[in-house]
């Protein structure tokens, strides 16, 4: 069974005026559990919206979204959300961010802060814990977004173009770091971007969308674990000039 | 430090510019008193105990107006901000209210609360209010989107959201409101008194008007700027202790 399933969801969003328009058009989609998904597209062809729709964030006017065979209603427990920005909270130390789902809901005890120090160490923030979170750099409040989407194990994370914003190298090795936390926990991943390298590089299939529909549908057969190198193998390329042709789609 | 240097000299310049003026010039000490008398009229007002009840007196009244307006001002603009019905309905309101001249309203406060200080306490207040509801209804309504919809995900409630979200994030707006209020509270209990005191600072210069004792008015004029200066620091050291966890730094 699929772990998260998507059939002919449409979302319409209304301006101010009333004015319907149409963002997500009959989308079908699915993801096996444990999968790595890239969902590709230009800048406004309706991606975020669609992975708010899977976060429960946006409701659909028609289909429907199940994650692990269950209709989704509310966002919820099972699934992590990393936006693009950190969006980390400026007055509370890294640790207090990244246990914030917990003290949402108790307060945490001994078991949550070992989970928190083997999570900074996974994220390579051990012993920043203390430290404000806007005294880290960009890469590093990333990597704390990351790790707070993570803290109640969800099975399944959504990410909106988390390194977006960051310079070329901090963004491949937290690309590096991302696969290594997929590897490790089993998680069922939907990455939301528009870098075609990225999304070949880290995705088992990705998805390419343009004005709300699904345009192309790619495996990606390279090999895991991957390592940087495989970015200037041949077959890597070619993967990556079959997606940009699919989005050369006439406006 | 060098700042600091240029800025002491200035007023050392502007003190005794102003002795040598008065002195020079022959104006009457009704029109502008030297310097000298007026610390003078200000030492011997020290001394003697005569200043104190006064400068207590205005300084528990723009207290207690401080403390009661920025209270329910920030309580207003809490329900005010988290309640778009309420909102709707009020604004109007709030907007004749804010542009109402709030000391136009000091005379028909005596006709209900009396002369002293319940009527300077409440025009105080009313004073204090405004900065305070428009800045902690401004700072909870623009909170980044993004992080609204990260406690949507983390299944906060509203009132999680409110008071671990929208507060804290919004506390650097609702302080510079605050620090609007501080100064204003000044204003409003001085000039309260003009009004409706028999005590206090503004009483003291509408009496030496009275009795033609200019230096007494400068004097009283010192002791107002000094006590306005010693909330407004306190007030700046308030704000860094309570904003010390917000260090300034770029968020990306």
């Amino acid at each position: 069974m699929d772990f998260v399933s998507l059939q002919k969801v449409t979302h319409t969003y209304r301006d101010a005026n009333g004015k319907p328009e149409l963002i997500v058009d009959g989308f079908d989609w699915a993801i096996g559990e444990g999968e790595f998904h890239c969902l590709v597209g230009r800048s406004g062809c309706g991606k975020t919206t669609l992975l708010k729709l899977v976060a429960g964030l946006l409701q659909p006017d028609s289909g429907s979204i199940a994650l692990q065979g269950q209709p989704l209603r509310d966002p919820g427990e099972q699934v992590g959300f990393v936006f693009q920005r950190p969006t980390l909270l400026e007055w509370l130390t890294v640790a207090e961010n990244i246990l914030l789902p917990i003290s949402l809901k108790r307060k945490p005890g001994p078991a949550d802060h070992e989970k928190l120090e083997s999570l900074l160490a996974l994220v390579g923030l051990s012993g920043l814990a203390d430290r404000n979170a806007t005294q880290l750099s960009g890469g590093q409040q990333s990597r704390v977004a990351i790790a707070r989407a993570l803290i109640l194990e969800p099975p399944v994370l959504l990410l909106d173009e988390p390194f977006a914003a960051l310079d070329a190298i901090t963004r491949e090795e937290l690309q590096d770091d991302l696969l290594k936390l997929f590897r490790s926990r089993n998680t069922t991943v939907l990455f939301v971007t528009h870098d075609i390298r990225e999304a070949v590089y880290l995705a088992d299939r990705v998805a390419v969308m343009d004005r709300g529909q699904l345009i192309r549908d790619l495996t990606i057969p390279l090999p895991r674990p991957r390592d940087g190198e495989i970015r200037y193998s041949q077959g890597f390329n070619d993967l990556c000039a079959d997606v940009r042709h699919a989005m050369d789609v006439p406006a | 430090m060098k700042h600091k240097l240029i800025s002491a000299a200035l007023f050392a310049a502007f003190l005794i510019s102003w002795e040598v003026f008065s002195r020079v010039s022959g104006f009457s000490e009704l029109v502008l008193p030297s310097l000298s008398a007026v610390l003078a009229t200000l030492w011997s007002g020290l001394t003697t105990g005569y200043l104190w009840p006064h400068i207590w007196l205005t300084g528990v009244e723009m207290l207690l107006g401080l403390a009661t307006g920025c209270a329910i001002g920030f309580v207003c603009g809490v329900v005010l901000g988290e309640s778009v019905f309420l909102r709707r309905i009020l604004y109007p309101y709030i907007i004749a209210s804010q542009v109402i001249p709030k000391l136009a309203l000091a005379p028909l406060f005596i006709v209900w609360f009396g002369f002293g200080m319940t009527s300077i306490v409440v025009i105080t207040a009313l004073i204090c209010f405004f900065p305070l509801l428009e800045n902690t209804l401004t700072a909870i309504q623009h909170i980044d989107p993004q992080k609204r919809e990260l406690f949507r995900m983390l299944g906060a409630t509203r009132m999680q959201t409110l008071l671990r979200l929208k507060i804290p994030a919004g506390l650097p707006v609702i302080m510079a409101g605050f620090r609007v209020a501080v100064v204003l509270s000044l204003v409003g209990a001085v000039v309260g008194e003009f009004i409706g005191g028999r005590d206090g600072l503004g009483a003291m210069i509408i009496a030496s008007q009275g009795m033609m004792d200019s230096p007494l008015m400068f004097a009283v004029l010192i002791v107002i700027t000094v006590l306005g200066m010693i909330f407004f620091q306190a007030t700046i050291w308030f704000e860094r202790w309570l904003l010390r966890k917000h260090v300034t730094g770029t968020e990306q």
